[in-house]
């Protein structure tokens, strides 16, 4: 489903270079958990970045569905983003101002066309999936930490993508919110989504299929638990 | 819900600082209302008041002139074909042209030479109120007296409630006269004592002040006076009319009353014209900028304002982005967030500018003979003018968000 190709990466910052990723290549199937797992620093996030459409690589290529990334235009990534893919990150990254229900509806409101019925009930499922109904009307500070990363996934449920991008979802997490997150992770993967979780936490590498390790921008290994 | 929920629920969480920043950018635009409102009357009012100085527009009849001399002896200036002029055409005329609220005052006036004191004079016939309105210059040394030649019960009482309740001149009646210095002196004239003018026996009224014009070697009496005299019923020689040009070219009031009055010459005084707009036109140029100074300092606050914001929603940008929002989306969140600001703050400055330009002109009493004019085109346009500033405000801090590279966007540990 997604391919990724001899991927190269650096940084350029205030005259030094930081070379990220050395041509690291692999592959996530469909209905595939993969799990990239390495250190701080690794490059995990910048893969994930990369694989997102978030970041350009300097050399190598991603290939989504027979496409590949390099040369698309920015509509086109714009659309992938929006229509295929969906990311979660360490932080809930909700906006302040607006309620957990509104939140989920942000992916359905990047047009001028209001929003839907049909639309606001996905919002109103997607937040019941991941054990929030009743909280909609609330406010993101008025949400604990684990709630309000489970509106963070709401969010990026509502929309059906094909695949979901998560970055080091358990970071910011006590362990009771941690696996509660990681069992709707695995939930949503057991009912077809796609999942590429980026974590250094050796224990949550558990619930994929296929476990990439990075170091060094390097793949270190790639394991596949037979199913 | 679409894209605009996301800037409005913005500002309504943030609401005690959209409200500072509606409020600094609604001073703004008070100033700028209050000050066009303010000069436009008191420029209105100051047009009228300079119309005192004297007429714009001369109607004279048409005639052939055509200097004569023989043998190196000038005859003087001859007029042939000279129309004679009616008082009521003439004033009818005026006032059925498109622009008539314009004019202010229409003074007729007849020329005769007549036998005053037994001396052979030139006497000029007016209407004292229309007269006066055009001669605010005039000094008068009036005589403590009643109207001669007006119904007595008509009268006011005192001097004082002339000037307060009347128009000025209405102390004037038919049979009263005002003799220019020269003349009075020439004639014997005193304020208080009576005369006789072909016959007949007027009221010294005043004297006028020497003024260096061809007035003080004139007598002025009411004209329908002297149109009885000297058996000319209706008949002017010339009438000065004094119209406000404010907004409108002398020229088109002119070409008006000449198609109202054809076969009769209508001409403007230029100079007059122009002198009384060059100060109406400096009080206007000068809140011109003074506006625009203000709206650019108002563009560059909100500038600022929406700098800051963009710095510090970097993160939400960033998380918009990944959901495949894209570039010219976040482009017009920002945009809109500042129209929204710059809309309200058009709306409610507009609204509270007005009303403090209608207190002040109050409170400074500057308003007479000029009243506020609301014309909705004047909130549209303004409003329209905010909306645009605050667009224009905004494009450098929208642009940068839109530029914003959502990966780094993004805070990460
Ligand atoms: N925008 C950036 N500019 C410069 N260096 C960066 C940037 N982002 C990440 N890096 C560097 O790249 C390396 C990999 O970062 P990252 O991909 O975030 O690693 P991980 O997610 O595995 O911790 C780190 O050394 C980090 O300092
Ligand atoms: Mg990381």
């Amino acid at each position: 489903m997604l391919k990724v190709d001899n991927i190269y990466k650096s940084y350029v910052g205030s005259g030094v270079v930081t070379q990220v990723l050395n041509g690291v290549s692999l592959e996530v199937n469909r209905g595939e958990f993969v799990c990239l797992l390495g250190r701080s620093g690794s490059g995990k996030s910048t893969l994930l970045n990369i694989m997102s459409s978030l970041l350009d690589a300097d050399k190598g290529d991603i290939i989504y569905m027979e496409q590949t990334f390099r040369g698309m235009k920015r509509c086109e990534t714009d659309r992938f983003r929006r229509e295929e893919a969906a990311m979660i990150f360490q932080f809930h990254h909700l906006m302040p101002y607006m309620t957990a229900f509104e939140n989920v509806m942000l992916p359905f409101l990047s047009g001028l066309r209001p929003a839907g019925k049909e639309q606001k009930t996905s919002a109103y499922e997607a937040l019941a999936k991941v054990g929030l109904a009743g909280k909609e009307k609330r406010l993101p500070s008025q949400l604990s930490g684990g709630e309000q990363q489970r509106v963070a996934i709401a969010r990026a449920i509502v929309g059906k993508p094909a695949i979901l991008f998560a970055d080091e979802p358990t970071g910011s997490l006590d362990k009771a919110n941690g696996d509660a997150v990681m069992k709707i992770l695995s939930d949503l993967n057991k009912e077809g989504l796609t999942v590429v979780m980026v974590t250094h936490q050796r224990d949550y590498a558990a619930y994929a299929h296929k476990v990439v390790e990075l170091s060094d921008g390097n793949v270190d290994s790639i394991k596949v638990k037979s199913a | 819900m679409n894209l605009f929920t996301i800037p409005l629920k913005n500002l309504r969480r943030k609401l005690l600082r959209t409200a500072m920043l509606t409020l600094v950018f609604s001073a703004g635009i008070i100033s700028v209302v209050g000050l066009y409102y303010v000069s436009a009357t008191v420029g209105e009012s100051l047009e009228q008041k300079l119309t005192a100085y004297g007429a714009n527009i001369l109607i004279r009849p048409h005639s052939e002139n055509l200097d004569v001399s023989y043998g190196g002896f000038s005859m003087g200036n001859m007029s042939y074909n000279v129309h004679k002029l009616d008082m009521d055409t003439v004033h009818d005329g005026v006032m059925s042209i498109g622009y008539k609220d314009r004019i202010s005052a229409i003074a007729p006036k007849l020329l005769e030479s007549s036998s005053v004191n037994g001396k052979e004079f030139a006497v000029v016939g007016i209407n004292w109120i229309e007269e006066l309105k055009i001669k605010s210059y005039w000094y008068i040394d009036t005589a403590d007296h009643e109207p001669h030649g007006q119904e007595p019960e008509s009268l006011p009482e005192t001097a004082e409630m002339v000037v307060d309740g009347l128009e000025h001149g209405s102390e004037f009646g038919k049979y009263d006269i005002i003799a220019g210095n020269t003349a009075a002196k020439l004639l014997g004239l005193e304020k208080g004592r009576e005369t006789e003018i072909e016959g007949k026996t007027f009221n010294v009224a005043g004297v006028l002040a020497p003024m260096g014009t061809d007035e003080d070697r004139l007598v002025f009496m009411d004209i329908t006076a002297l149109q009885e005299l000297k058996n000319k019923p209706g008949e002017v020689t010339f009438v000065e009319v004094s119209a406000l040009c404010s907004g409108c070219p002398i020229d088109d009031i002119v070409a008006q009353i000449k198609l109202s009055l054809p076969d009769i010459d209508v001409t403007a005084m230029q100079s007059v014209v122009k002198q009384r707009m060059f100060t109406v036109n400096f009080v206007k140029n000068l809140v011109l900028v003074i506006s625009g100074v203000i709206l650019v300092i108002a563009c560059f606050m909100l500038a600022v304002f929406m700098m800051a914001s963009v710095a510090e929603r970097k993160s939400e940008i960033g998380i918009l982005r990944s959901m495949g929002y894209s570039r010219a989306k976040i482009f017009c969140l920002f945009s809109f967030e500042s129209l929204v600001i710059g809309a309200s703050s058009g709306l409610a400055g507009f609204a509270a500018g007005y009303f403090t330009a209608v207190k002040i002109l109050e409170k400074m009493e500057l308003t007479d003979g000029a009243a506020v004019h609301f014309e909705p085109a004047h909130l549209l346009l303004s409003v329209g003018i905010v909306c645009v500033v605050s667009i224009a405000a905004s494009v450098i801090p929208a642009l940068k968000a839109a530029r914003t590279e959502p990966a780094s966007a993004i805070i990460r540990l």
